[in-house]
């Protein structure tokens, strides 16, 4: 365990590494937020509120999704796990005692951090004293709030890392790349939230994993869901992270096998 | 005493996609299943025992790294048995792991990013090694290679001879029973390899750590390892000392005789003109039993020799001449 706490340090010093870094991802984020936010104005430019959401909601939804999503960087996971696979450069970390799925994980959980911290708190801070951002629904809604964000992690690395591992056997790194990254723009409720998504797509999309990236710990932060259908939803997020996590190790047991009878 | 690595008939087979040339061909190899087998490893059998430095060396795709690959536990062998520290490797990967250090010339394991110190400490917890005694190693380890002016600097701002230096210094610093090093000395410069070198002999020496690596560089063999594995097209063709490779093959040695002025054409009975330019002739001494002694005799004392010079036969020449023997006739010695 003391070998992964250590990785997650490494992660988190790694992207310490380059000063200049920072500044543009905070400059980034901030160009990023702001554009979503400029939509929502527009949008809702002479209307107080549609379907019941106003636009201080929508605000606060914008930021919330610059937050949940702004931390994980599925390329960047994408791209590890295609190109050690790729390059065998994978070997290394057969050689040590360390089960390689569990080691990005805990470098991806510091780079995160990092980005958390120095990246999308300050973000949140600028444009949230510009626009102004609602509080948590309620006590309940904010403490609830932090698990999804952790939820929302750990499914983004999941379905990244898997996407990384089948570029093993499928096509180029940048197209799977560019696969998972319209998915997830669409089917996260990052560019649009689900309730204003037409049915029956807005069911369809409430429904599968990626909804807990963006949307669900928004919906939560916001009080779209009462107590009950929050915890609901965190069990259901749990258990999708368990099929993807079986996913993941069962295709990551096949890539390696394949690495250690083949040579890759 | 039993042997810490154990090789029978070890064999390992790629199967790769057979390709067809041209662009129907292309085609064709979008649809057909068809294989051709690769033999990188075949029927090699050898006992490593503790405390041994042992060169494993080859041309270029002669089965070296896969030879390597199989001894860690990261490929399977199609046949044969491997057992290294009384285990097979690739059953027993992350236990192997913990006994064995690894070198890769091509490969880095350091964190490109971050000061060489963090990937030692990095590497500590990986190992759950003591502190006093990954403190222990790592002030003698660094004394001993001269790390110490840049254990705080960032990895891609060192020089290749101080990658390779760290890296070494990592591998070693759970103190493994078996150092497996893969070209470890490819791409340095001769004082790096120099000290690459010593090192390692002196390791093997003092803390008896058991050494393989596959190597180029036929220096590294002279410095390191006592003793030799070569293989060929797959194959062991030769396991055992350097020297008793030098003496199987005749171990010929070239003579220089320099005059001062030309004696004309001179053969001698104990040894073969090769070459004669007139004032400096060349020989070859073929027979072990010739000493310089009984060829000045032969050449005697009118003749105005002025110098003298005999070459004992260097490593590459002697396993050129080995390869080129055993080309003409494919017998195993």
């Amino acid at each position: 365990m003391m070998a992964y706490a250590a990785f997650a340090r490494s992660g988190f010093l790694t992207s310490l590494a380059y000063r200049n870094e920072v500044w543009a991802n905070i400059f980034g984020k901030l160009v990023q937020v702001f554009a979503r936010v400029a939509i929502w104005l527009a949008v809702y430019a002479g209307v107080t509120a549609v379907d019941g959401i106003g636009i201080k909601d929508m605000i606060t939804y914008a930021l919330l999704g610059g937050v949940v999503m702004g931390t994980t960087r599925y390329e960047r996971i994408v791209h590890q796990v295609g190109k050690a696979l790729k390059t065998g450069d994978v070997a290394i970390w057969l050689l040590k005692p360390v089960h390689y799925p569990l080691y990005l994980l805990a470098v991806e959980a510091g780079m995160s951090l990092y980005t958390f911290l120095l990246a999308v708190v300050p973000t949140i801070i600028v444009v949230a004293s510009v626009y102004g951002m609602l509080p948590p629904a309620s006590l309940f809604h904010g403490v609830m709030f932090l698990p999804f964000c952790l939820l929302g992690f750990t499914i983004h690395f999941l379905c990244a890392a898997i996407f990384g591992v089948l570029a093993f056997w499928l096509m180029t790194i940048f197209s799977l790349e560019w696969l998972l990254q319209s998915l997830i723009t669409l089917l996260s409720g990052l560019l649009v939230p689900f309730w204003f998504f037409p049915e029956p797509f807005g069911t369809i999309a409430s429904h599968q994993p990626l909804a807990w990236l963006v949307y669900y710990p928004s919906a939560v932060w916001l009080g779209q869901l009462d107590v009950g259908g929050t915890l609901l939803h965190f069990g259901l997020g749990l258990a999708w992270a368990a099929l993807l996590a079986l996913a993941l190790a069962l295709l990551w047991r096949r890539a390696s096998s394949r690495i250690t009878v083949q040579g890759g | 005493m039993t042997a810490l690595i154990e090789a029978r008939g070890v064999s390992k087979r790629f199967r790769q996609h057979k390709r067809f040339p041209g662009l129907l061909g292309a085609f064709k190899t979008l649809v057909t299943s068809e294989y051709t087998e690769v033999t990188a490893v075949s029927d090699i059998s050898f006992d490593i025992a503790a405390g041994e430095a042992v060169g494993y060396l080859g041309p270029n795709g002669a089965g070296k790294s896969t030879m390597i690959k199989m001894m860690t536990g990261i490929l399977v062998p199609s046949a044969g048995t491997l057992s290294v520290l009384g285990r097979t490797p690739h059953e027993q990967r992350m236990a192997n792991a913990r006994q064995i250090g690894v070198v890769f010339g091509q490969r880095s394991q350091l964190w490109w990013d971050l000061p060489v110190i963090d990937s030692f400490t990095l590497h500590q917890r990986i190992y759950d090694i003591p502190q006093a005694r990954y403190a222990d190693n790592l002030k003698r380890f660094s004394a001993l290679l001269d790390l110490t002016p840049f254990l705080d600097r960032a990895v891609r701002q060192l020089s290749l001879g101080q990658r390779m230096r760290a890296e070494i210094v990592m591998s070693l610093l759970h103190d493994p029973k078996i150092l497996f090093l893969d070209e470890p000395t490819i791409g340095l410069d001769v004082v790096a390899k120099d000290a690459v070198r010593k090192f390692l002999a002196e390791i093997n020496r003092e803390r008896g750590v058991t050494i393989i690596l596959t190597t180029h560089d036929l220096q590294d063999i002279e410095t390191i390892c006592p003793r030799l594995i070569m293989v060929d097209h797959s194959r062991l063709i030769f396991d055992g000392e350097l020297g008793r490779l030098r003496a199987a093959l005749g171990s010929a040695r070239r003579l220089t005789l320099e005059f001062s002025a030309d004696p004309g054409p001179m053969a001698l009975d104990s040894a073969t003109l090769t070459a004669d330019e007139g004032l400096r002739k060349h020989y070859l001494l073929e027979r072990e039993d010739v000493s310089l002694v009984q060829i000045l005799g032969e050449v005697g004392s009118d003749r105005g020799l002025k110098d003298v010079a005999l070459h004992e036969p260097d490593i590459e020449e002697v396993i050129r001449t080995f390869y080129q023997r055993r080309n003409a006739a494919p017998v195993a010695p």
